[in-house]
């Protein structure tokens, strides 16, 4: 018994002496940030003092709807400023925690054995798919960038009835790397997932869709105001750039 | 394999099916019991999660206990933080959505027993409370058991009702259903493969508890 | 002691009541019960009569509309007063017709089952003293569905009064029984209930069961109370034709006044006479009660005997009574006899014989029509 009783002593001085539990900070994300913000997320727990970020994904637009009802988060990144932008507009934050961290890019992304000649006849190839899957447009940034983008080649009234909304830019990506859409267009970050390494890509002109601008917003009931500002220091800071430009971002501002 | 969320459905599973023991035996009782009017009223609305998709109730319960509406600014001023998005406000949609699959077993059982028990007891100088503890409970156990094992499962397989009123937070209201739903839309099949196992395994084995005991019936 | 005046409907929404309130379906039933020393009193009525009706109004299981009950000092129920005390407030004991016996706890649990507000030493001293006078020593640890039915009804009522109730209802207490441990049980229950020395209301269909175990009779036809008094009474001179029925008269019969001298009517039934006292409000029909026992038969024509009720009959049937042969007999009408059987084998009848029916006007009883 007496023994026990030591050994928690010293456990707790032990533990004391150690630094203290990582900040949190909580992400409100955008789906397309997934593989990009996990080693964002795996980069400053190693930092001195460390931050933990936990983050949930969705697309910006349900997002934007929770936090609305002001979802217990500190940080919103969103695919499309216009949502944060919203937020501050209807009295949720200040224009002084608004920030732009990037600029999308978007790909059509096929299984590797797929018939359709993308490299050949570029997004015009997708007349012939069977299925389409892209973002949902009315909530989803790269969902409204992928029907403007199917609008310029002249297709979208064509292929509309085979399309397959998804709830999320990730969600497309899983619809076509199960094999449930024959064709999916994603986000660019999101096509270095190594299961979808084993496709072909290929990139959207961007002059095709209206920029997708992707922008943040630390939110005023934030418990973790310091680390929330690292956070977002980090992310615009030339390490923090550089980690989105390997994953496919577009530098912001472009 | 995500124990944090495994940890956060048991919460959930636990705290809703004691819920819905207080709640429940009471409210069974006076079904089975009552010879009001306006018993089937209360019957069909006890019943109406079993046919409203998890998403109605959901939205229906974070429009109502929100931060601008009276519930939510209650809550508030009680709890600090809103209802939405929190374990709280989870725990309160499970309660309810669960509600039919706990009441209504407890009533079939408790409406099995011969009322002249009930009426002997009550001649005999027992008290509502005590004729149920004494009579109906001993006689209807499998039932009552039945109802709660019934609510504790379908708990954990929630998801619909979980997602739109959690915000699916880790920790806080991410449940195993959800991180695989998460797991999944990350392409991690590897993740998502166990954690259904595990779900599957485990929905197999409430639904063979359940049917032993159904079989089981009380000295008669 | 208990003062009853209630009515009591079986339609809950009070429609029925409303469009018709005398003939709507219900219980509606007034007496008092002044006597201080216990009594047995039967609620004697065929199904449907509403008798176990009355004896859950009494008993708190069931709310009558109007009226008023009172026990002792105690209102029990009042509707004007809003007034309705719960079955387990007042300190009635009931045993149920199916004796509704705790299927999961002993015996000893059961009888035991109402000692909640008894001390631990007072309760334990009750049931062995209970399980003395209802002879269950040595079953205390059985479960009611390993007794018998004369042991089960015996368990019952010592639940029913282990709390000394001041008022005992018995809904049928016989019927679950077969017919020959209905004779055994139906004595042992009379010493019981004599022996308890507690007011006891009964219900029950069977008028042996009224004779039998009842001081009192109170006789109910279609939720109404038709005669109440001393059981021999009731049983001597019922009040009505449905009483009549009830208390087991053989023969009933429907007839014109044709006559009446000296309070003596002469009434016709099928075209026979028959002289009987003329009933109290003399009409214009009337309804004979005739016992079987009071009908003696014969080979040939009395003439000169006392009895005034001679008539021609054809033997239908006979079949034996114990001692005795019940004959049926068409006199025109249908009509019952019970002779010995020493007296019918002398007689040396037999079915499709023809023979004489003597009956005495002072011993058929005459109803109001009704």
């Amino acid at each position: 018994m007496r023994a026990a009783l030591a050994l928690a002593l010293a456990a707790g001085l032990l533990g004391a002496g150690q630094a203290r539990p990582p900040a949190v900070v909580r992400v409100a994300a955008a789906a397309d940030l997934k593989f990009a913000l996990d080693e964002i997320a795996v980069r400053l727990s190693r930092r001195d003092p460390p931050i933990r970020v936990d983050a949930t994904y969705g697309s910006s637009g349900s997002m934007h709807a929770q936090l609305r009802q002001r979802a217990p988060f500190d940080v919103y990144l969103s695919a499309d400023i216009g949502y944060p932008r919203d937020l501050v507009a209807r009295g949720i934050g200040s224009s002084r925690d608004l920030f732009t961290y990037a600029t999308g890019r978007l790909v059509v992304w096929v299984p590797a054995g797929s018939t359709l000649p993308i490299e050949r006849d570029g997004v015009r190839a997708l007349e012939g798919a069977r299925r389409i899957a892209i973002a949902n447009p009315r909530h989803a940034p790269y969902g409204r960038a992928a029907e403007a983008v199917l609008r310029s080649a002249g297709l979208w009234a064509h292929v509309r009835p085979r399309l397959v909304m998804a709830e999320n830019v990730a969600q497309a990506a899983q619809f076509g790397q199960s094999g449930a859409a024959d064709a999916a267009i994603i986000a660019r970050s999101l096509a270095v997932n190594p299961a979808l390494r084993a496709g072909r890509l290929l990139d959207v002109d961007p002059g095709t869709h209206p920029p997708v601008i992707q922008g943040g917003l630390i939110l005023p009931w934030t418990g973790s105001r310091a680390a929330a500002e690292t956070f977002r220091d980090y992310l615009l800071s030339a390490e923090g750039r550089d980690l989105l430009a390997e994953y496919g971002f577009g530098p912001a501002g472009d | 394999m995500d124990w944090i969320a495994v940890g956060v459905t048991l919460k959930l599973a636990a705290l809703t099916t004691a819920a819905l023991a207080a709640i429940g035996l009471p409210l069974a009782y006076w079904l089975a019991t009552t010879r009001r009017a306006w018993r089937p009223l209360v019957d069909a609305a006890v019943a109406v999660p079993l046919l409203l998709p998890p998403t109605v109730l959901g939205f229906y319960l974070l429009m109502s206990t929100g931060p601008d509406t009276l519930a939510g600014r209650v809550y508030a001023r009680v709890a600090g933080g809103t209802l939405p998005f929190s374990f709280a406000g989870v725990w309160l949609a499970s309660v309810l959505y669960n509600l039919p699959f706990a009441v209504r077993p407890f009533a079939a059982g408790f409406a099995a027993i011969d009322r002249r028990l009930l009426e002997a007891a009550r001649c005999l100088g027992a008290s509502p409370v005590r004729t149920f503890a004494t009579v109906v409970l001993p006689l209807s156990w499998p039932a009552v058991l039945a109802g709660l094992v019934l609510a504790f499962a379908h708990t954990v397989g929630e998801f619909g009702v979980v997602l739109m009123v959690g915000g699916n937070i880790p920790g806080v209201t991410r449940t195993i259903a959800l991180a695989i739903y998460d797991d999944v839309q990350a392409l991690d099949y590897g993740a998502a493969h166990e954690a259904s196992a595990l779900l599957l395994v485990f929905a197999v084995c409430v639904l063979a508890l359940t049917y032993t005991l159904q079989r089981r019936t009380p000295a008669v | 002691m208990l003062q009853v005046d209630f009515e009591f409907r079986y339609d809950r929404s009070g429609a029925a009541t409303a469009a018709a309130p005398q003939t709507a379906p219900g219980v509606v039933c007034r007496w008092q019960d002044p006597a201080a020393e216990p009594r047995v009193t039967v609620l004697l009525g065929a199904s449907g009569s509403g008798k176990t009706t009355v004896l859950r109004c009494l008993a708190g299981l069931e709310r009558p509309q109007r009226g008023r009950i009172q026990f002792g000092g105690h209102v029990w129920f009042d509707a004007s007063t809003g007034v309705h005390v719960p079955p387990h407030r007042r300190n009635v004991g009931v045993l149920f017709q199916d004796y509704a016996l705790f299927p999961h706890l002993s015996v000893a649990r059961n009888i035991a089952f109402g000692a909640s507000e008894m001390s631990r030493t007072a309760a334990a001293r009750r049931l062995e003293e209970l399980i003395d006078v209802f002879r269950l020593r040595g079953l205390e640890t059985r479960l009611p569905r390993a007794l018998s039915g004369g042991q089960q009804q015996r368990v019952a009522l010592a639940r029913a009064v282990f709390r000394r109730p001041q008022l005992l209802l018995l809904d049928e207490p016989l019927s679950a029984l077969d017919r020959p441990t209905r004779d055994e049980v139906r004595e042992d229950l009379r010493l019981l209930i004599h022996e308890l020395a507690i007011p006891a209301y009964l219900v029950s269909h069977d008028r042996v069961d009224a004779l039998t175990l009842a001081d009192r009779t109170i006789v109910l036809d279609d939720g109404r109370v038709v005669q109440a008094g001393p059981t021999q009474e009731v049983f001597d001179h019922p009040a009505t034709a449905a009483a009549a029925r009830l208390v087991g008269i053989d023969t009933i019969l429907l007839g014109r006044i044709t006559a009446v001298r000296d309070g003596l009517a002469r009434i016709q039934v099928e075209g026979r006479d028959v002289w009987a006292e003329a009933p109290a409000d003399a009409g214009h029909e009337a309804a004979l009660c005739i016992r079987a026992e009071d009908v003696a038969l014969a080979r040939h024509e009395v003439i000169d005997s006392s009895a005034m009720n001679r008539w021609r009959a054809v033997v239908r049937s006979e079949a034996r009574e114990g001692p005795f042969v019940r004959v049926a007999l068409d006199c025109g009408f249908h009509l019952s006899a019970l002779v010995t059987r020493d007296a019918w084998q002398r007689l040396g009848l037999k079915p499709g014989d023809e023979a004489w029916a003597v009956a005495k006007a002072a011993s058929i009883r005459s109803l109001p029509r009704g």
